[in-house]
């Protein structure tokens, strides 16, 4: 049964879509609608994203618009699939049409059929379509392959180069003889230095030169990176060890959180923003682990820039993006303290939970008599004593806790009010937290 | 090789051994000297090309990535805009970004030496020594870098200790300091800078810094009138009167 035989799509909890290996996004437009005549039982899909990358073309419902009925799931027609891109006919009828593109794609190997994206939305689609072409045509999945089993040789090739091992084929080509004897492996060695620098020249001639070099240049680094850090842990322990040492360590941060493809203004347009929050939502996930649920905006300012590589992005437009999480179904929010530091946090770090351990610190017996300061709270809840100090700011203005000033400072005590009846003041009940006050404060009195 | 017997083979086999690990390793020292070599070219022309031609590399997201993973793996920067004479004289421009980002980045790499408070003086060197052999990042740069980040909320701020000025990257609110020093407070109801000092191994910036965020917060509360002189923080909160709270 071919109903529906387009491919899911995984999107990330944020609702961005998760990119295959490689996969770089090139280009997003809005209500975007999704049509095919030759499957019968085609699903809807109605106004939607569309995705253009390097490998697939992705439709998102739009959930950003509450009003969709976004019950269609996200779908990725990988671009292998296309056997046809129509040129759009210029006529007075596309005058008063939205855009459409169409195209021609196998889904299995016995038929193939004709899909129309249809533009609602004010997209360029000229550029949209140019760039469908383009990617189309550089058949990037193709090269994946190639690129997995190159790197395999080269770190084949560098686990296995001891100190004269001989097989060092650092960037042995096909074609190589292969020499013997020492002469032949110290002539081997000459002619790859020398191969490298040629080709390092010839990649840094100007920048068409580096990239139609690119691929090669960045299996070249990879095979030096892993070089270096394989020489600096032998016993060969260069002088400037140190340094290349710490450098390593430095670009191993950044390797771990890059993203491949960051949202980009020219990519998401009119998008921009809401695009960019939902990376940042599904990015500031991990270092906000290794934060403990919390961590100061300027932070992932930096971490987020890094990760990005030269995809600067300004301090008003992370503002921008952390405050749209409001609107979108994310995992964390943005606080703002008094003080006016701004941090990010886990949702689950809410001030319910907080509230909920504070008043379990304010209820037993001991603090119901002498109450906490923040400082108690910050050990016991084992946060900095400002943060301590504002929840418990937060939760006197929420009426749980009252407080007393005195020499000894600011103390906080369990808010009894809510449970004395107005009617009668002297009734205590046999239960709840005013009962047991009562009695803590009753066998202080007596000691 | 083949083995012979005897003595004399035994000595001939290791000599042998011995001229081919001296061979190896010289091939192995001018490997590695070629490879620094290499690297060295490849990160100028890597950085040239990223000042260059920056904006010709964003339109292309494909060679981005792989821009990105070059400089990734050769540890180049990839955020090296010029300064320029608008950055200069308006502030447009990436430069100051760029350089917030880098200055951030350095802070949080310190962190776990000094608690997130940095000599200004000894950022600009940081800086200085990643930047290699552009132009020098002075610490008015730095200052306005740094307040181009006031955006993002008073949690990043330049504070003055004596003559000093330190960077302060984790605010109030974040920073464990302050319960260390809540809990070696505890002994004695107080301590003194010097103590906090010896203790932890902190700079005196940083100790006094804690301190008087401490004091701004009601915390603490000074006590000059002992008679070794020095200033005693007491904590009355955390003294022996108050009863110990139970962990929950």
């Amino acid at each position: 049964m071919a109903t529906n035989s387009l491919p899911k799509a995984d999107l990330t909890s944020s609702g961005r879509p998760v990119f295959l290996q490689n996969e770089i996004e090139c280009s997003i437009l809005s209500s975007v609608d999704l049509e095919c005549d030759d499957i019968p039982n085609f699903p809807l899909l109605k106004s939607g994203l569309l995705v253009l990358t390097t490998h697939r073309l992705l439709w998102l419902p739009d959930n950003s618009s509450s009003s969709s009925s976004s019950s269609a799931a996200a779908v990725a027609l990988p671009l292998s699939f296309l056997t046809h891109i129509f040129s759009t006919k210029k006529s007075v009828k596309t005058l008063f049409h939205s855009p459409r593109v169409r195209f021609q794609a196998s889904l299995d190997s016995s038929k193939s059929v004709v899909m129309t994206v249809v533009m609602r939305g004010k997209g360029d689609t000229d550029a949209f379509l140019a760039k469908f072409w383009e990617n189309w045509r550089a058949r990037a999945w193709e090269n994946d392959v190639q690129t997995q089993t190159q790197a395999g040789v080269g770190s084949s090739s560098v686990s296995g180069s001891g100190p004269g091992s001989g097989s060092g084929g650092f960037y042995t080509r096909e074609g190589a003889v292969r020499m013997v004897g020492v002469s032949g492996i110290l002539r081997k060695e000459q002619e790859m230095w020398e191969s490298t620098d040629k080709s390092l020249q010839e990649a840094f001639q100007d920048l068409n030169a580096l990239m139609s070099k690119a691929k090669e240049m960045v299996i070249l680094a990879e095979k030096m990176r892993q070089k270096l850090l394989s020489g600096s842990n032998s016993k060969s322990s260069a002088t400037n060890d140190d340094e290349v040492g710490s450098k390593e360590e430095m670009q191993d941060w950044l390797l771990s959180v890059g993203i491949v493809s960051p949202v980009t203004k020219e990519s998401a347009g009119a998008l921009y923003h809401q695009q960019l929050s939902r990376q940042l939502a599904d990015y500031v996930r991990i270092p906000l682990e290794r934060a403990g649920g919390m961590i100061n905006l300027i932070d992932v300012y930096c971490l987020f820039n890094r990760a990005r590589g030269t995809e600067l992005i300004s301090p008003d437009d992370l503002l921008r993006a952390c405050s749209l999480w409001e609107k979108f179904d994310v995992p964390v929010m943005l606080r703002k303290f008094d003080s006016g530091v701004m941090v990010i946090q886990n949702k689950s770090h809410s001030d319910e939970e907080v509230f909920a351990r504070i008043k379990a610190l304010v209820t037993n017996p001991d603090t119901l008599r002498t109450g906490i300061s923040a400082s108690d709270a910050a050990m016991t809840l084992g946060i900095a004593p400002g943060m301590a100090k504002e929840h418990l700011l937060t939760a006197e203005s929420k009426g749980l806790l009252c407080r007393d000033i005195s020499p000894d400072g600011f103390r906080f005590y369990i808010n009894l009010f809510p449970e004395i009846n107005t009617d009668d003041v002297y009734l205590v009940k046999d239960y709840g937290i005013y009962n047991t006050w009562v009695r803590v404060a009753s066998a202080s009195r007596l000691e | 090789m083949r083995r012979r017997p005897g003595i004399g083979g035994l000595q001939t086999a290791a000599a042998a051994r011995d001229q081919y690990r001296l061979v190896g390793e010289n091939v192995a020292k001018i490997r590695t000297d070629m490879m620094k070599e290499q690297l060295a070219t490849f990160r100028t022309q890597l950085e040239e090309f990223a000042r260059k031609h920056k904006n010709d590399i964003r339109k292309n997201p494909a060679f981005r990535s792989q821009f990105h993973e070059m400089c990734a793996k050769v540890g180049v920067d990839p955020l090296a805009s010029n300064k320029g004479f608008w950055a200069e004289l308006l502030g447009i421009g990436d430069f100051y970004y760029e350089l917030g980002v880098q200055i951030v980045e350095i802070c949080l790499a310190t962190r776990p030496h000094n608690g997130g408070l940095i000599n200004l003086q000894e950022l600009c060197i940081l800086l200085r020594q990643r930047k290699s052999d552009r132009e020098a990042v002075s610490e008015d740069d730095c200052l306005r870098a740094i307040s181009k980040l006031k955006v993002l909320g008073s949690g990043f701020e330049v504070i003055s200790v004596g003559k000093k000025k330190l960077v302060r990257s984790v605010p109030t609110e974040l920073n464990k300091d302050h319960n260390e020093i809540l809990e070696l407070a505890q002994a004695q109801g107080f301590v003194t800078v010097e103590e906090v000092e010896r203790r932890f191994s902190w700079t005196s910036g940083r100790a006094i810094d804690a301190l008087d965020t401490l004091l701004d917060e009601g915390l603490a509360m000074i006590d000059d009138g002992h008679r070794d002189g020095k200033r005693r923080y007491w904590f009355p909160c955390v003294s022996s009167n108050s009863t110990p709270v139970a962990d929950t």
